[in-house]
């Protein structure tokens, strides 16, 4: 298949899920699949149904109907056996603001029925030496990576991130992208939703692209891109090697700086 | 089990780490007590005095007259019974009885008035002795003029009755404070139940702590469950804390002084726990937002704060209020706890309080789990 998904062992299923709040139908349809160690992105505008579907699949909201399988569990039977093996990083990063990293993690690996070494975790996503910081004291990136290694207490088969960049300076940026990649690396089975379509094209084997709640495009970006240049799209910026951003990190160089 | 422990173990370590939740939960309280203790109402009204007037002669009216016509509100006079007056000596209702004998100042009786003082009421019982003592002395004095006016040679027969015998009704402590302590013990607890829930679940909600733990594999009675028992571990050392500064700063004695008072207490301190987290519950499931939660909690909490009993008396209070607020929660928790600590009660004897709380915790439970959402 052109669009690199290899069907059969799929680690996620989604089927003709719908889910309708009063007025709004949120989610009006979504199927795909996911293979393990895919990287898999959703994109679309606001309200479009991305946070939904990951909802769903994340056993936290039922559908009205259709069909979510991970790692072959039936979500909507069986939701906790499903967060069991599914790491989850949602778009607040709210944990309980006066405990450390370090009790945070044992906290969360406890309700994962887990001993886990905090230290480790936090070596992962490079903040070691926070281990003794109060959540309330970190900085929004900070944050953020934290809230990857709380979704990691469990050794995750899938990992869902919800806009894991909003927000974030260029440096923290592509921090999270090397942590992603690190996921991938380590065969984990990404689902993140993004507004950033470099990130996507940077980080995704595949996007789906969901507009009122429905799946409009669906494919690797290259594909997408290569459709759209197809129809004889031409764009006016005069095409170089080197955007912006690449610049600005040039300049100001890759180190974090809300240490 | 264990994650209902490390929940409350992380909850305490963050109620303990976060010192302004100390303050307004545990020192509010605290300085409450010490302030009202302090004030004394004791001082600021005046005596009542109890006559028993067995003698009903000239004297013995003359005396209750010019005591119940003072022109200052220094003193107030009843008359009654021995046994009436004896009663109300007993429940604190008036500060001195004064028992004025058979045949009192007539020739060759006797010239002696008893006085019973309360010791729970010193500065009070104090004056009212004075009074008493400078009333008969005045009418000794008219009557010795009078007499030497009209017989010299006899003047020398009267008798001298300002004499007053004064004892002291050694009866338990009954003093302000000690109405006072368990009142606020009550209070905190209801004040630590219902703030303590309401403000800390409305802000996990908000910040989405409660959809973080949602998107674990934990049953969410678990988590519910460990903020109860966080909460009733703090109500548990708040009501020791007052009460060890009950005992240092105003002398209050816990019931009998004995473990079973102190675990009387520590038992109530769980049972009125229960229903105002629960109560808590329900309220932080009710309200939206922060805005509509301060409201609400003030509207529930501050008419049991005053009508309760907590500060003073239910009957200082007209009968058509207390005919409702008897069967207000707080009411029943202020009344047991104040059946144990003042007068070591046991748990036969507060047993309608007890009914009482175990009704409304099962009114607020069907609430609470009827309203309750995580988002």
């Amino acid at each position: 298949m052109t669009n690199g998904f290899k069907p059969g062992n799929s680690v996620i299923v989604a089927k003709d899920l719908r889910k309708r709040y009063n007025e709004i139908q949120a989610v009006d349809g979504i199927s795909f699949e996911v293979s393990p160690g895919e990287v898999f992105g959703m994109l679309g505008p606001n309200g479009a149904g991305k946070t939904t579907t990951i909802e769903i699949l994340e056993g936290m909201r039922e559908p009205d109907s259709g069909v979510a399988l991970v790692n072959g569990i039936d979500v909507i039977k069986n939701p906790t056996q499903v967060k069991r093996i599914i790491g989850v990083q949602l778009q607040a990063n709210a944990f309980f603001d006066r405990l450390t990293l370090s009790e945070l993690l044992k906290l969360f690996g406890t309700l994962y029925g887990q001993n886990i070494d905090p230290i480790q975790l936090l070596e992962r996503v490079g903040l070691a030496d926070r281990s003794k910081s109060q959540f309330i004291k970190l900085s929004g990136g900070q944050k953020q990576r934290f809230s990857i290694a709380a979704a990691l207490v469990n050794k995750p088969v899938v990992m869902f991130l919800d806009e894991p960049s909003t927000g974030l300076d260029p440096q923290a940026r592509r921090n999270m992208w090397d942590l992603i990649k690190g996921l991938k690396t380590d065969g984990t089975t990404v689902v993140l939703t993004t507004h950033y379509m470099e990130e996507a094209e940077e980080l995704c084997d595949r996007v789906a692209i969901v507009d009122d709640g429905r799946i409009v495009a669906l494919d690797t970006p290259l594909v997408l891109v290569d459709r759209l240049l197809e129809t004889g799209f031409r764009n006016d910026r005069p095409t170089r090697d080197a955007t912006l951003e690449d610049v600005f990190i040039s300049i100001t160089g890759r180190a974090l700086r809300d240490e | 089990m264990r994650v209902t422990y490390s929940l409350t173990v992380a909850s305490l370590k963050m109620y303990f780490r976060n010192r302004q939740a100390i303050f307004f939960s545990l020192f509010i309280p605290l300085l409450i007590m010490v302030i009202f203790g302090l004030l004394d109402f004791d001082r600021f009204s005046g005596a009542e005095i109890g006559i028993v007037d067995q003698a009903e002669n000239d004297t013995s009216r003359s005396v209750i007259q010019i005591l119940s016509n003072r022109s200052d509100d220094l003193v107030k006079v009843e008359v009654g019974t021995l046994q009436a007056e004896t009663e109300r000596l007993e429940d604190g209702e008036i500060d001195v009885m004064v028992v004025i004998p058979p045949g009192f100042s007539d020739p060759g009786g006797p010239i002696k008035v008893d006085a019973t003082k309360d010791e729970r009421s010193p500065q009070r019982a104090a004056l009212a002795v004075t009074l008493l003592a400078q009333t008969l002395s005045d009418l000794e004095k008219q009557r010795y003029s009078a007499k030497v006016s009209d017989d010299l040679s006899n003047a020398e027969d009267s008798p001298s009755f300002s004499n007053i015998s004064q004892s002291t009704l050694l009866g338990d402590d009954r003093s302000y404070t000690a109405f006072l302590v368990p009142g606020i013990v009550a209070l905190s607890i209801m004040q630590l139940g219902i703030f303590g829930v309401v403000f800390a679940l409305l802000q996990f909600r908000q910040q989405g702590v409660l959809r973080r733990i949602r998107a674990t594999p934990v049953n969410p009675a678990q988590f519910l469950f460990a903020q109860v028992s966080t909460r009733l571990s703090i109500s548990v050392m708040q009501t020791l804390v007052l009460l060890v500064t009950g005992i240092i700063l105003f002398d209050v004695a816990v019931g009998n002084s004995d473990i079973e008072s102190w675990l009387m207490v520590i038992a109530l301190a769980i049972v009125g726990g229960i229903l105002f987290v629960t109560m808590g519950l329900a309220i932080s499931g009710f309200a939206r937002s922060e805005e509509v939660a301060a409201p609400i909690t003030n509207l529930v909490s501050m008419p049991m704060m005053f009508l309760s009993g907590v500060f003073f008396p239910l009957d200082a209070l007209p009968e058509v209020v207390t005919s409702v607020t008897q069967f207000l929660p707080l009411t029943y928790l202020a009344d047991a706890i104040r059946a144990v600590v003042t007068d070591g009660a046991g748990i036969a004897e507060i047993r309608s309080e007890l009914a009482g709380l175990a009704v409304w915790t099962a009114i607020v439970f069907a609430a609470a789990t009827r309203v309750f959402r995580w988002e």
